[in-house]
């Protein structure tokens, strides 16, 4: 998979996206980003459907966004393409929806895997990061600027502008440079992945 | 085409005999050739050899008595080992190393030296004169009490309160050197411009930096020293250089604009290069010194620039070379030749900009320091910028998934002056090579008692000023690294390597202070992995 700005085959994109965590992680403004990012930069329908009640205050929480070049009959999300894991409690209960060789990313230090089906996983330090850059809470930033990178869901221009536009005024360079960082991350990712697929290790 | 200069230095044993048949037989011998009558041609070093190129001549032929007749034993040896070295660094500026050429006859060969001198001609006629302009000569006029006062003003010397700060932190002073930077300060406040302790210490000072951090008033001492000696310079006075000035004849020589020069003619065939990137890589001096080392000390400081490259290839990038690339000018400027550093300078950023590039990444530390400070600062205007190699391999290793191969290596670290202290902009200082060595995860990092910015000197600077004091202080930074108990010292600058490496070819204390050492380039680039 590769991290491409916007999919080539109108009328035939879709991509659900179930992003869960801890309730105070953000995991509801990562979704209402990336659902936005996808309306109102890349110009496509998108859905965003949350849990509410007693996981949103501390809890197991989720947030479910469906992108799709089509109109969206049914907001939940069912066989997600993407999950995206802040805690292990998210981890245990949604990523066993994620569809055959669909793409599952784990905070690194939150999220045991343990063994999984998908050969698609990405583990990412997405908390430690954010710590290192000053705020914890900006984890899930880190996370959408990696899930922007690993998965064709939004465009990156969209994101950053999305994620300027909805995070607290006097936060937006610092937010900017979280979602870099995990976008970065992700380029990287990838690229050692093409690398080490190509038999490249070491310099020479 | 009779203006050739060719220099022929002629023992004055077994083959001037022949010479001498030659002139009594009046033998017709190429008039452009000079013969220069020496004792032996071992004394011929490497620096005099060279020294004729830098003053424009065409060719030159060091003609010596056969191995085994050698009336001292070991000239022919050292001379044939000279000659080698030399033809080597001639082939890297471009010259050709067809004109320095080595021959030995016997008193009877007469006949065979004509024939030598008369092919030698011809030889030089095909290729050409040198394109070589020799540089100007040094002036005359003594240091005035007007231009001493003049530097004190600018550097703000006189603001030197006498506390002796800097004399308790200087290396050299340490070393037990009668030297001490206030003690100079003072001595030129009082009008002593001329003495000849004056000019010792002048030309002594390692310019190293450390009485400057140390300086409750910040007096610049180092760059106040730079400027002392640009003008004792144009006094006709300079220091001892070491290996006979060897280095700043090569620098000379290199202000040449029509030398066609080959610096990087033997970078191994796997490196990946891109002519048109906007990003170039500057190598530095290291072919020289490998060339000119070759026989000495053994070094391998060519490999740190074969690993950078690497490294660069690693993270995807594929920079442009200048096949003209000359010497940064460091040691010139810091020898007070600020003309001829000029020309350097000039001849660099203008063939830098002609290839377009918006980047310029170097791992030596004074060709960092050089080209991104100094130039600007004498008036040079360019539109690129200067990366230090750590700087950017510290960025792409930490945008993740790169991790290295477990370093079972115990080391230590010599922090190069020019990126220690002199630099001290962030991100490029002290912390910069700390921060990759931790992520290196070595078996053991120890530093060594004086280190970061209160490093020790390696114990020499611009090629100026080596002699029984720099090497006690080398002896000393070994032992402190040797007490860490590591056993590898990691550098990362090619002439702390050199310079290191001299002190332990010390014949008493040497096996006491040997140690690996590498550049913390090439451990990168040895290490790095993708994730």
């Amino acid at each position: 998979m590769k991290a491409k700005s916007a999919p080539e085959k109108i009328g035939h994109f879709r991509r659900e996206v179930l992003i869960t965590g801890f309730g105070g992680q953000g995991i509801v403004l990562a979704g209402n980003i990336l659902g936005r990012a996808a309306s109102l930069g890349d110009h496509r329908e998108s859905t965003l459907t949350q849990s509410y009640g007693p996981e949103a205050r501390g809890g197991a929480c989720s947030a479910q966004v469906i992108i799709s070049d089509a109109t969206i009959h049914y907001p939940y999300v069912r066989n997600p393409d993407i999950v995206v894991c802040m805690s292990q409690g998210g981890f245990d209960k949604f990523a066993p929806l994620l569809r055959q060789g669909g793409t599952l990313i784990i905070d690194q230090d939150l999220v045991q895997p343990g063994k999984i089906g998908s050969d698609q996983v990405f583990s990412v330090p997405a908390t430690r990061f954010a710590e290192e850059m000053g705020r914890k809470m900006m984890a899930n930033i880190v996370m959408l600027g990696f899930l922007t990178a690993v998965t064709e869901s939004v465009t990156v221009q969209a994101a950053l502008r999305t994620v300027e536009a909805s995070v607290p005024k006097g936060t937006e360079q610092m937010n900017i440079k979280a979602f870099n960082k995990g976008y970065d991350f992700g380029l990287a990712t990838l690229k050692g992945r093409r690398k080490k697929a190509a038999g490249v290790k070491g310099v020479k | 085409m009779s203006d050739l200069k060719i220099v022929l230095f002629m023992c004055n044993w077994n083959p001037h005999a022949a010479f001498q048949t030659l002139q009594d037989d009046c033998a017709d011998l190429p008039p452009q050739v000079r013969m220069v009558r020496i004792p032996c041609t071992g004394r011929i070093s490497k620096s005099l050899l060279l020294r004729a190129f830098e003053m424009g001549a065409d060719g030159v032929a060091l003609v010596g008595c056969e191995a085994g007749s050698c009336r001292y034993g070991s000239g022919t040896a050292v001379a044939e080992r000279n000659v080698e070295d030399t033809r080597g660094i001639l082939d890297l500026l471009g010259l050709g190393k067809q004109r320095l050429q080595w021959a030995t006859f016997l008193p009877e060969q007469a006949e065979d030296l004509l024939n030598f001198l008369k092919n030698f001609y011809a030889e030089i006629l095909t290729i050409g004169q040198s394109p070589v302009l020799p540089t100007s000569h040094r002036g005359s006029a003594a240091m005035t009490r007007e231009a001493a006062m003049r530097l004190m003003t600018s550097h703000d010397v006189f603001a030197c309160q006498d506390c002796g700060k800097c004399s308790s932190a200087c290396p050299l002073s340490l070393a037990g050197k009668p030297f001490s930077p206030r003690a100079m300060a003072n001595t030129i406040a009082g009008g002593d411009l001329e003495s000849l302790s004056m000019h010792e210490d002048i030309w002594s000072c390692l310019t190293c930096g450390i009485c400057y951090d140390r300086c409750p008033s910040a007096v610049d001492f180092p760059e106040f020293i730079r400027d002392l000696r640009k003008v004792q310079r144009a006094g006709g006075k300079t220091g001892r250089e070491a290996h006979g000035g060897f280095f700043q004849s090569l620098m000379r020589t290199m202000t040449s604009p029509d030398l066609r020069i080959e610096h990087w003619k033997w970078l191994p065939k796997d490196i990946q290069t891109d002519s048109h990137s906007k990003v170039l890589f500057f190598g530095g001096c290291a072919p020289y010194f490998d060339t000119y080392f070759r026989h000495h000390l053994g070094i391998k400081t060519r490999d740190v620039l074969v690993d950078a490259l690497r490294l660069l290839n690693f993270f995807d990038i594929f920079p442009a070379l200048l096949q003209e690339e000359r010497c940064c000018g460091h040691d010139l400027l810091w020898t007070g030749d600020e003309e001829n550093f000029l020309k350097l300078a000039k001849l660099n950023v203008a063939a830098i900009q002609d290839l377009g590039i918006e980047e310029v990444v170097t791992a030596c530390p004074e060709c960092y320091r050089t080209l991104s400070k100094d130039y600007a600062e004498l008036g040079l205007r360019f539109d690129f910028r200067v990366t230090h190699l750590f700087d950017l391999a510290e960025q792409e290793i930490d945008k993740g998934a790169i991790g290295f191969a477990p370093l079972h290596r115990n080391i230590t670290f010599q922090d190069p002056c020019r990126l220690a202290r002199l630099n001290c902009a962030s991100p490029v200082d002290a912390s910069l090579p700390r921060k990759l060595i931790q992520r290196l995860q070595p078996q053991a990092f120890v530093e060594m008692q004086d280190r970061g910015i209160s490093s020790l000197c390696c114990g020499n600077c611009a090629w100026t000023g080596c002699d029984a004091y720099t090497k006690a202080l080398q002896v000393k930074r070994l032992r402190q690294a040797r007490e860490t108990g590591s056993d590898l010292l990691v550098t990362a600058c090619p002439k702390c390597q050199i310079h290191l490496k001299c002190a332990m070819e010390d014949l008493f204390l040497g096996s006491d202070l040997k140690m690996e050492m590498q550049d913390l380039t090439t451990i990168l680039a040895q290490n790095i992995r993708w994730e």
